[in-house]
Formats: C-alpha cells, structure tokens, sequence
C-alpha cells in the first residue's frame, strides 16, 4: 500500500528537508536591510582600510571593540556616545561601567545588536576580519583604523574626532601629542639609544617586530629594540637574546608589581643570570598603554624615556650616556624612574583595576 | 526459480546452447604477482570443467593448491588471465554487480558484523540485490526470506541476535541468506571449517536435499576428504595451483594420487553405496 | 520479523523534528539578551505568516538575524557532521571513524586557512571570497579522507586498528600544520584561527554562506542515502558486500565525495567540532537500529539537536561571553564515548 510513496521516497525527503531547513530563512529573507530606521539621514565615510561605509550624519552610540579605542573616545570627550565596549576595556575606569560586549577577538553579536549602534569602531591589529564581515551581514556599519606608527595614532586619533563630528577637539589633541613628542625628542638628542629586549609575553618569548607602532614608540622614548623582525609579534629564544645582549628588558604592565613577578620569574629560569641585564637588575616597567594605538601612549613614552635615559631629566646634563661599567653592578633604574612618577605617570595612582 | 525481479540479461553476450550445462569452466587460469616484472607468487594453470543443475561439484586440495583463487574465478570476482568461466553462457566477471548476485550466491567461511543485527535482518540482506535505489523490503521478500530460513532449519532463529547464536547455527543463517538471493550457482568456500562433525554432516545433507529441491549447482571448497567423497558428484582435485584430475569421487579418489597430493598415508574403501571412504594412518 | 517500512520511517523521524523544534524554539528565548516567551511566540507567528516587517525591532534583529541564523547554521552544521560519521562508520567499516578523530576536520581546517591566505593576496569580489573557503575546506577534507583511506588499507580491505592510528597521525601532524600556519601567517584574517581547532558557532555567517550550506546538505546527504541500503550490507565488509550485489567502487566513490563535501562544508564555517560526527550516530544505533536507511535521516536530525543543544549552552552557561561550541561537544562527548565504549567491551 505504501508503494507509490516509496518510489519518491528521495524526492519526498529531500523536499521535507529543505522546508525543514529553509521555510523560516527564506521568510527572513524579505526583511531586507534590517536595523537602519530609513527616516535617518546618512552619509559616507571611507574608513583606515579603505572600507566605504554608510553611517548617520550625527553618530550618537557608539560600541568599541577595542581598549585603544575606548581610551581615544575618551580622551576626545565622548564617552557619553559610547554605549559599549569590550571585557577588556578597563582605561579609564570608567569604561569598566559600559556595557559589556564580550572580547575583542569573539564579541557577542546579540549583545551589540541589543545596543542599536550608530557605528561599531574596530582596529585592524586587534578585531578579526570576520568580525567585521559579520557586522556588515548584520547590517551594523563598522569603522576600521590601521595605525602602524606613532604619526599614524595620531593622524589616526584626527580623522576618528571628524568621522564622530568634534574635529577640533581631535587636531588640539594630536597637536598636544605632537607638541610633548616634540619635547621630549628634543631632550633626547644627545643621548645614545638603549638597545632594548621589550617583553610582549614571557612563555614564550615574544616580542615586537619593526612594523608595529611600539617599536616606533621605543625609538621615540631613546630605545631600539634589539628584535628585528618583520613579523608583528615575533617569538624568540634565550640564545638569540644572549646573542644581542640587551641593556634593559622593558615590561608593560598593568602594576608595577606584576613586572617585578614577571622580571623574577624570568631571572630564577636556568640560562637567564647570563644576561647582563638580568644580572644587573635592568629593567622598565612602563604602562600598558604602550599596547594601544590611543593617545596615552604619549606619556608611555614619556615615561620610558625618563626611565631609560634619566640623566636627560636632571638640570645637570650628564656625562654621556654609560652602560653598565664592567664589574660594578648599576643601580636598579627603575628608582629614579620611580622618583619621577610623581609629576609624569604613576602606574599605581592611575590603576584601574580593583582587584 | 525465475522471479520477476530479476534484471534482464545484458545484452553484448549470447547465451550458450547448451540447457543441460549450467556452469563451465574453461582453460581458466590466474596469476598472483605483486607487479609484473616480478616473478608471480603464485599460479593457477589452467583448467575445465563443467556442471549441471542440481549437481554438486567438491573442489578439493591441501592448502594453497589453488582451490579459493579457483572459487574467486567462478564468482566473478577475479578476472581469469586466460579462458572463460560461463554461468549459463555469460562470463561471471563480467555480469553487473546486481545481477551476478541475482545468479551466484557465496558462502563465506565467516561472516563479521560491525554493529550486531537480528537474524532476519542478517537473511533479508540476500534480497537487496532484487531492490532498486532505497527500496523497502516487500512482503515477497519477507516470505522468500522466512522460506530461507525454514530451509536450513533456523525459522526458530528468526529474532535472536546474530552474535548471540552458536557457531552452527550461524553457519546455517548465512547460507539462508545465501538462498534468499535465489541464486542459480551456490558457492561454499570451506564451510564446515569451525563446525562439529554432527553440524558438519547436517550442513551436506541439506546442501544435497537443497540442490536436488531447487535445481542449484553448488559448488564447495573443502579439504575434508570422506564429506567430499560422500557427499559430491563431482570432484576437482588441486595441488599447488595445478588441476590433477576431475571426475566422479570414485574415479578421483586413488590411493596414490590422495596420498600424493595431502602428503599422509591412507587407505581408500568404497562403501556399498559407491562412495569412497578415506582412512588416514599415521605417517611413519 | 518486521523489516524497516517507510511509514515507519516517517513516524520515527516526525518525531525526532517534534523535538527538534521544541530545542529550536527554547534555544531562540535563550541568549545574552532576553526575550519572552510572549514576544517570541509572537514574533514567531508574524515570522510564518509572512509579516516580517512588524516585528518589534529589539526582537527584530537579535532573534531573526543572529540567533535564528546561528541556530539554522547549528542545524545545518550537526546534521553533516553527524551524516558524514554514520557514513564514515559504514565505509571505513569502523565504528569509531568519524571526521573529527581520522583528521578529517583537520584536514579540512588547513584547507580553509590555506583558502583564506590565498584569498587575502587575491583580492577577490565579496561573493567570490566567500565561495573560496568551504571550497578549500572541501578539497582538504577529501585529500585527508583519501590519505587516511590509504593509509588504512591492508591487503585491499580496511584494517580497522591501522585506519584509526593512521586517522589519529593524521589529525595530530595536520595540528600541527594549522599551528605552523598561525604562527607564520599571523595577520587580521587568522587571528581567530584557533577556532578552526576548537570549533565556533558564534560568527553570523552571509545569507549566500547558509543557503549554500543548506543546498550543499541536502545534495550531499541525499546522495548518501541513496547509497543507504549498500551502507547496511558494506558493514559486512567490502567483498561479501559485492557478492550480494552491492557496487562497491560506486558506492564508495559516491559516500567519500558526499560525507567529504558535508565534513568540507561544516568545518568552513565553523571550524572542527569534535564528537558530534562519532556519538550521535552511536546513539541512534542504539534507539534505532543499524539500518542506514533510518539512521542516516535520524543521525541528520539528532547532530541537530546535538549541535543546537550543545551551541545553546555554550552561548549562556557563561554569557555574554561564550564558549566555543567545540569545547562543549567535548566535554559532553568524552564521557559519554567512554560510557559507550565501556558497554560494548562488557
């Protein structure tokens, strides 16, 4: 009785299958062009990567993807357009009341959809390319910046303050970023860079290549690094590390304490004691802010400078710039770059975290 | 035997005339080498023999004489280097995979399961060659299956496991399905090889009561001297990869061929039914 | 003896969508954001009755643009990873083949971050780009499958233990590769690569993406389950399957390419999910029987209610963030394959 319906068997099955699977998509299908009210008036942008972009003339929320990001809407003033931002957004503290959307790399579509933003900022160093091809799915415009310099943050920081209509406020800040890089250059002229090992992760090793905007902000705070890769985020190893014999190791951490750990943690290895600068104790700590392509990194420089060079701080000039006379151990650096924290940039003061 | 499901002939070959010869072997050979530049690992040369339906052909031999290299040629699962293996006239190797199921049926020394089955499941896999694409098994196929079974005497196996039942039993389930399949030609490649002598004697008294019924031609593998003697009409002897004599069991049962060719001592008698009756002494 | 009947099939697998769609609507009122069971209900209607554009905009996007597509992907995803293990276990006549253990998946993540790196320096359109990786998914998948299959063989039959240490090497050196390509080819597009070793969901996929995942199922598992039947009698392994007619060079051909586009197509675009593909054909033996002519279908439909489950769990034991759907199927997955494995010792 049931042989009529066994020889259309397959077609029958297939058929149930994509009803099972497509009845509602293809529902959805007509709702074409999904969450952009069409009373807003918009306009174009074309964003760091070259990505042309539809957003509403007056940007009123805002979600970032990015710590640096958070910072540079802040330091623009215009925290109160910011409806959300990542877990990992904690400067300043006040970013850590936001809504959260999750991490930077695997952020929760649902949450920033719940938001309704104007415009999701991200960075091409940080946000993955799916990310952004998800949210151009979703409809959500999304503005891309790619600094790979400290210029470029600046520049960068310009053009972000016009797309979000205050650009005075964004040129009086790069002015101000470009005006202390000035100074500090200028206090920087005589002095001999210090070959540095600056410490991205310590297990592994890693380290920062060329390309990236922090050995740029090494270079302007009297510091090369001894790394010299072009790759972003090159590991290395203790050999190649003994091979170029760094005179400092730099740590950008969070607490001061956390890089003593770090820095303890990597003296007591086995291999380790040979390196003079672990021998001596060498070492700065500056501010994570040096991770993010934001305005702060400014006083990041800054605050290395004074760490690595702090003869070219005193009112004495000193007598050239010596590394670390044969047999007698130097003094811990970072106590006078503890000593200027006061007036520069204290990690301590201006720790977000409660923890 | 015709059902209607069975597939038409193909086409290309014209059958043989000759009604009383079902299967034919002709100056068939095979060549075992792992490439041809090497010299082969072992051949089989050629040979010929015929049977009719009903008949029951013994290939017997020591081991590695040839005789599963022989049964694979009669299936249609090797090529022959040379010569032809005819089932009613059409070349075994080359029949369509459905249809040379419809005609040679094989019953394999063992059969492993993946996942464990029912009895019946086990039996209905012989009519798959009589389903299209996706078929469900018909009520046709549910009785052909149960005859099967009542057959060989398993119709009270019918729901037990097929991993749960005794090595006998399982013995008599697969040639049930091997009768499932309808076949004109049934294989045996050593069939008694784990069974009792009680099991052994029942599998050949219903494999002659099967062949006289349906008309099959059977062919069995076997090395067991006396059931090939009692129960075959025909008997191919092998050794080492050579045919030395075809023929009625008493005209190949020679005390000094057998003890020749199996390499032990022996005494041949002939029963009062004309059947030859092997005694082995132990070798001095 | 009551053989397999197609009403029966039909009831079975009616019952098995009842289910599924009772998990797709709990797993719709779940998530990061909440949503009532009134709105959805409503929502759900308008959605049937065609009225799209009435639906409040909170609901509007959350749910039908990124929950409901995410779940129809889960759908889509655990329906071929689950078809492409029942088919695996026939074909490579082992029951604990499937794609994520012979490296299968692996196989088919390298492809698709190779896909991806040539992708980037081509420069091509958007429909095109999106095409490219479940392509290189796909012919990752199948070199893997073919490697694998090669590497198991003995004697012209599958060996089952070598299969699985040959799957087993396969999957750790293919680790590897993915690894190696990470560090190497660091760079925006990979950044998420770890996710090819752990399996997501969370990323919304384009519309064109889904309905080619959609039509590359049902393609691909409809071919398979015309093989349905030669599947039950391949269990038996390849030689007596042949002499009960079975067209075994067909058959194989056909199930390798099918369960290779299904593995190629989930893997692209949610990278490799472990166990989905080995248990739940497992467990569909044990409620249904070993006849593939039930268990493809209900393999499809349990992988996904499996997936849907597993993926509804990982976006809210620790919301608003999330687990990958990977790390779920795993830790649900491992116990119950030891249970499993333990039963059929005993």
């Amino acid at each position: 009785m049931l042989r009529s319906f066994r020889k259309s068997l397959p077609k029958t099955l297939s058929v149930a299958l994509v009803c099972a699977v497509f009845s509602v998509a293809g529902l959805r299908a007509q709702n074409a062009a999904p969450g952009v009210p069409p009373a807003v008036e918009t306009r174009e942008i074309v964003d760091e990567t070259g990505r042309t972009l539809r957003v509403p003339v007056s940007i009123e929320r805002i979600v970032s993807l990015a710590p640096s990001l958070t910072e540079t809407i802040y330091a623009l003033g215009l925290q109160d357009r910011l409806v959300g931002d990542t877990d990992y957004c904690d400067y300043p503290p006040d970013a850590l009341k936001k809504a959260k959307v999750g991490g930077a790399i695997n952020p929760n579509f649902e949450k920033i959809a719940a938001l309704h933003p104007d415009l999701v900022l991200v960075t091409k160093s940080i946000n993955r390319l799916d990310t952004v091809r998800a949210l151009d799915t979703l409809g959500i415009p999304s503005y891309a910046t790619d600094p790979h310099t400290v210029v470029e943050i600046i520049s960068s920081t310009e053009k972000l303050a016009t797309v979000l209509g205050v650009p005075d406020t964004g040129k009086s800040l790069g002015e101000d970023m470009v005006r202390r890089l000035a100074v500090l250059q200028a206090k920087l002229k005589d002095v001999q860079p210090s070959r540095v090992l600056f410490i991205v992760w310590t297990e592994p090793l890693i380290s920062v290549g060329k390309d990236t905007f922090i050995a740029d902000a090494l270079h302007r705070a009297g510091a090369i690094s001894i790394v010299d890769s072009a790759k972003d985020w090159p590991q290395t190893n203790l050999e190649e590390v003994v091979r170029l014999q760094p005179e400092y190791l730099v740590f950008a951490a969070s607490h001061s304490e956390n890089a003593t750990r770090d820095f303890d943690a990597l003296a007591s290895r086995p291999g380790w004691r040979i390196l003079d600068a672990v021998h001596n104790r060498r070492f700065a700590v500056i501010s994570e802010a040096v991770n993010r392509p934001a305005p702060r990194i400014v006083s990041a420089i800054e605050e290395l400078a004074r760490q690595l060079h702090p003869e070219a701080f005193s009112d004495v000039p000193a007598p050239g710039k010596d590394a670390a006379p044969a047999g007698t151990p130097t003094p811990p650096p970072q106590k006078p770059a503890a000593k200027n924290r006061a007036d520069a940039f204290s990690i301590s003061q201006e720790c977000p975290c409660a923890r | 035997m015709s059902s209607p499901h069975r597939t038409p002939m193909p086409p290309g070959e014209q059958p043989r005339s000759n009604p009383d010869v079902r299967l034919t072997v002709e100056q068939a050979s095979y060549v075992y080498s792992p490439n041809p530049s090497q010299a082969p690992l072992f051949t089989l040369e050629a040979l010929s023999f015929q049977a009719k339906p009903g008949e029951i052909v013994a290939i017997l031999g020591p081991n590695a004489s040839g005789k599963s290299t022989l049964l694979k040629l009669i299936s249609g699962a090797l090529e022959p280097l040379s010569g032809r293996v005819f089932l009613n006239g059409y070349a075994t190797h080359a029949l369509p995979p459905k249809t040379r199921a419809q005609r040679i049926a094989l019953v394999q020394q063992e059969s492993r399961l993946l996942f464990p089955s029912r009895t019946w499941e086990f039996v209905l896999q012989g009519r798959h060659a009589y389903g299209r694409t996706l078929r469900f098994e018909t009520e046709h196929d549910v009785t052909i299956a149960k005859n099967a079974l009542a057959q060989v005497g398993a119709e009270h196996l019918s729901d037990r496991w097929m991993d749960q039942i005794s090595g006998g039993e399982k013995q008599r389930v697969i040639l049930a399905r091997a009768l499932a399949q309808q076949p004109l030609l049934l294989l045996l490649d050593e069939p008694t090889l784990h069974l009792d002598i009680g099991a052994q004697v029942d599998l050949l008294e219903s494999l002659r009561r099967l062949a006289a019924e349906n008309r099959y031609t059977v062919v069995v593998v076997t090395h067991e001297l006396n059931l090939a003697g009692e129960y075959a009409d025909q008997v191919v002897l092998l050794q080492k990869g050579k045919c030395l004599r075809v023929g009625s069991p008493a005209t190949v049962f020679q005390r000094e061929l057998l003890e020749q060719v199996f390499q032990a001592p022996l005494s041949v008698e002939m029963t009062p039914a004309g059947r030859p009756r092997v005694t082995l002494f132990e070798k001095t | 003896m009551r053989p397999l009947t197609f009403s029966r099939l039909l009831l079975r697998c009616g019952v098995l969508l009842l289910i599924l769609f009772v998990v797709v609507v709990i797993a719709l009122k779940l998530g990061a954001v909440q949503v009532s069971l009134y709105g959805l209900g409503r929502d759900l209607i308008r959605v049937l009755l065609g009225q799209t554009r009435a639906i409040s905009t909170d609901y509007g996007m959350i749910v039908v643009d990124i929950r409901l597509p995410r779940i129809l992907l889960g759908i889509v995803v655990g329906a071929s990873l689950s078809v492409a293990g029942a088919s695996f276990q026939a074909l490579l006549r082992n029951p604990l083949a499937d794609p994520y253990v012979l490296g299968v998946s692996s196989g088919a993540a390298v492809g698709a971050i190779l896909a991806l790196i040539v992708e980037s320096h081509l420069a091509l359109s958007p429909e095109l780009a999106g095409l490219i990786t479940p392509l290189g998914a796909f012919i990752g998948a199948a070199a893997t499958i073919a490697a694998v299959y090669f590497l198991g063989r003995r004697d012209g039959q599958i060996d089952g233990g070598t299969l699985l240490l040959g799957g087993i090497i396969t999957a750790s050196f293919l680790s590897a590769v993915i690894m190696f390509l990470m560090s190497t080819l660091a760079g925006g597009n990979l950044r998420g690569a770890s996710y090819w070793l752990m399996g997501d969901l969370s990323t919304p996929q384009p519309k064109s993406l889904l309905y080619l995942l959609g039509i590359g199922f049902v393609i691909a598992a409809g071919a398979i389950y015309t093989t349905a039947s030669d599947l039950n009698l391949l269990l038996a392994g390849e030689k007596e399957a042949m002499h009960l007619g079975v067209d075994v060079p067909r058959v194989r051909i056909v199930v390798y390419l099918a369960a290779s586009v299904l593995t190629g197509l989930a893997v692209s675009v949610s990278g490799a999910i472990g166990y989905v593909g080995l248990l739940v054909p497992h467990v569909m033996r044990l409620i249904f029987g070993s006849d593939h002519r039930m268990l493809i279908p209900a393999s499809a439909l349990g992988g996904a209610i499996a997936l849907v489950i597993a993926d509804t769990l990982a976006r809210t034991v620790v919301a608003p963030s999330e687990l990958p759907v990977g790390a779920m199927t795993a830790m649900a997955g491992a116990p119950l394959f030891i249970y499993l494995l333990r039963r059929r010792l005993a």
